[in-house]
């Protein structure tokens, strides 16, 4: 479903470059749940931005269902991470202006479902993951644990086929990751294609299938 | 559509003192016009509507204007008083004389102007505008009574006069028989310095026959031109001189009145115009700043699906209705102000006059808000809608 070819992100800064990807080949099969751990500055975040269609790599190509992003325009790109993929950030990176039932309907809004429609099904994501109580509190007056579920449901609110996260449980305790983890383990049971970014081995063992980054390579 | 509202709403909400001070640049550029505007037009509106109450006179004068001043050339005779009388089209005429005399009043002396003529006349040209504070206004057969001006009763002189007190006006004795009130702007400079007498007892007090200005009632108003330029050429015939006399319409007045206030106006557009640059500038910084602030914001809105043209659209909206709000806290502020000015301007200058706000003022403050809403609103828009989405949430 997904394959980069000789992925690589080089950023200058000054005189100096670093490389935050070197020729990463990888491949995410449909349905799989893959964790991807690494050490701080690895790449891990850069891997996933290209993934995610957030951003352009320097050489080498991203497939997605066999198209190669390079070729899609910005409209294209903004479609594919509004269909396709829900993303989940480490700092939750909800909109503190909105409610949580319409930070969940955002996405939906930018695909033009209908207002009713959307906030019905936003209602329901937020049943699903355990906040049908909290559902016009707005971010700040919600815990970390509960805004990173909040951000969940946002990321599920297209029905993407992928869900990304990076370093989803990075800002909250060890038991609410836990319970993250197991939403996503879930999600994948739906036959959803999950990718995790983590820098802790106990969360990567929810996954199926675990690959480890250092110095912008993907190692075997 | 009605949802990108509500959410440009909420933006603007959560940042409100924010927005408030935005609307408030925008809605001062907007007063600015709307007010200038109207006091200009009520202003106009209040002298050009004084003097069509007098737009079937023609005033002649023995004199020519050479740019601004006005240079006296001499007076008129009995003669060409008569001749005037002759052209057909003329309701009534009347001769006034006017020339600097001495007056005497307890013992101090001053030059003052008497002005004197049909009392009739005289009295619905100044009477009915202006009002007699004591008194009684002259009758035909007052050969030894004046009215006097506001100024002549109170400053001239170290006594103030009153009604039954003795003027000597170079050397002859009246009686004060009126005092008129304080005039407005319009009359001040006719009325207030002024002694009133007969025509007969003017001239016999200046000892001559001559007239210094002649006032025509026209019955036709369309006919005003003309027979301005027919009592010219009658009084220059009779004086073998080319451009002595001066017969002047109030059209003509109004006219030139107009074009002061076309420049007048012009000016207050152009002071506005500073003002909305100001606002627009303000506009500009308050929407890059929220830029700024949401970058954040917008990273996630785009990383989570939002189109280009979706950001673009919610940063035009949201100044677009910051901008609406100005325009519409601009436009009553701006009426409120000018009804304001024209209050105290009436109270000030003792004109009457009301602020005169136009439909097309109003649509036009409006228009003009909401352009340069918009316009100053684009460029932060645009910006905001070309962020990378992960510069933006990289940002934290
Ligand atoms: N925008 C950027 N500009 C410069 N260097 C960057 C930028 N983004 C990432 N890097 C660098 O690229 C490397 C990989 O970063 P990142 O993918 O964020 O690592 P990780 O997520 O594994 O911690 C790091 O050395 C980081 O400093
Ligand atoms: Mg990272």
């Amino acid at each position: 479903m997904i394959h980069t070819e000789n992925l690589t992100k080089i950023y200058r800064m000054g005189d100096a470059e670093v490389y935050a990807l070197r020729d990463v080949n990888l491949e995410i099969k449909e349905g799989e749940f893959i964790a991807i751990i690494g050490s701080s500055g690895s790449g891990k975040s850069t891997l996933l931005n290209m993934i995610g269609c957030l951003d352009t790599p320097t050489s080498g190509s991203v497939f997605i269902d066999n198209v190669n992003t390079a070729s899609l325009n910005e409209n294209e790109l903004a479609e594919i991470r509004r269909e396709k993929m829900g993303f989940i950030f480490q700092q939750f990176n909800l909109v503190h202006t909105l409610n949580a039932v319409e930070n969940v309907a955002l996405p939906m809004f930018f695909a033009g479902v209908k207002r009713e429609t959307r906030l019905k099904r936003a209602e329901e994501l937020l049943v699903n993951v355990g906040l049908g109580d909290r559902i016009y509190h707005k971010p700040s007056e919600l815990s970390g644990g509960q805004q990173q579920r909040v951000a969940i449901a946002r990321a599920l609110s297209n029905d993407p086929e992928i869900v990304i996260g990076d370093e989803p449980t990075g800002n909250v305790d060890t038991d609410t990751g836990n319970a993250i983890m197991d939403i996503l383990e879930g999600l994948n049971k739906e036959g959803r294609t999950i990718i995790v970014v983590t820098h802790d081995a106990e969360i990567a063992a929810h996954a199926g299938r675990t690959k480890r980054m250092r110095d912008g390579r993907v190692l075997d | 559509m009605r949802d990108k509202f509500l959410l440009a709403y909420r933006s603007i909400k959560e940042r409100r003192t924010r927005s408030i001070l935005t609307v408030l640049g925008i809605a001062v550029g907007i007063a600015a016009i709307v007010s200038l505007m109207s006091v200009g037009y009520g202003m106009e509106e209040a002298i050009t509507g004084e003097l069509t109450g007098m737009a079937d006179m023609i005033s002649v004068m023995p004199g020519k204007i050479a740019g601004h001043a006005y240079v006296e050339l001499g007076s008129f005779t009995d003669r060409d008083v008569k001749d005037v009388q002759r052209i057909s089209g003329i309701k009534d005429i009347t001769a006034m004389t006017y020339d600097a005399v001495e007056v005497e009043y307890r013992n101090e002396r001053a030059p003052i102007f008497i002005l004197g003529g049909d009392t009739k006349e005289l009295g619905s040209f100044y009477v009915d505008p202006v009002g007699i504070k004591e008194g009684r206004w002259l009758r035909e057969n007052d050969y030894k009574g004046c009215v006097i001006g506001d100024r002549v009763a109170n400053d001239f002189f170290d006594e103030v006069i009153h009604v039954n007190d003795k003027l000597e006006i170079n050397g002859a004795k009246f009686v004060v028989v009126g005092v008129f009130e304080k005039a407005s702007t319009m009359y001040a400079a006719d009325v207030d310095p002024h002694i009133f007498l007969t025509l007969r007892a003017s001239q016999e007090v200046l000892q001559t026959d001559e007239v210094k200005y002649i006032m025509v009632r026209i019955y036709d108003i369309e006919e005003a031109e003309e027979i301005a330029e027919e009592i010219e050429e009658a009084i220059n015939d009779n004086h073998g001189l080319d451009d002595f006399a001066n017969a002047m319409t109030m059209g003509s007045m109004i006219e030139q009145i107009g074009d002061v206030f076309n420049i007048i106006r012009g000016v207050l557009v152009g002071i506005a115009a500073i003002a909305l640059v100001v606002a627009s500038i303000g506009i500009m910084n308050t929407m890059l700043m929220s830029v700024m602030e949401r970058t954040h914001e917008i990273g996630v809105m785009k990383a989570i699906g939002a189109k280009s043209s979706d950001v673009l659209s919610l940063f035009l909206l949201e100044s677009g209705m910051v901008s609406l709000v100005g325009g519409v806290v601009g436009c009553v502020v701006g009426v409120i102000v000018a009804k304001v000015i024209s209050f105290g301007a009436s109270a000030a200058l003792g004109i009457e006059m009301t602020a005169v706000v136009k439909p097309e003022v109003l649509l036009g403050g409006m228009a003009v808000a909401m352009v340069v809403g918009v316009l100053s609103g684009f460029y932060p828009a645009r910006k905001a809608s070309r962020m990378s989405p992960v510069e933006a949430v990289r940002y934290e």
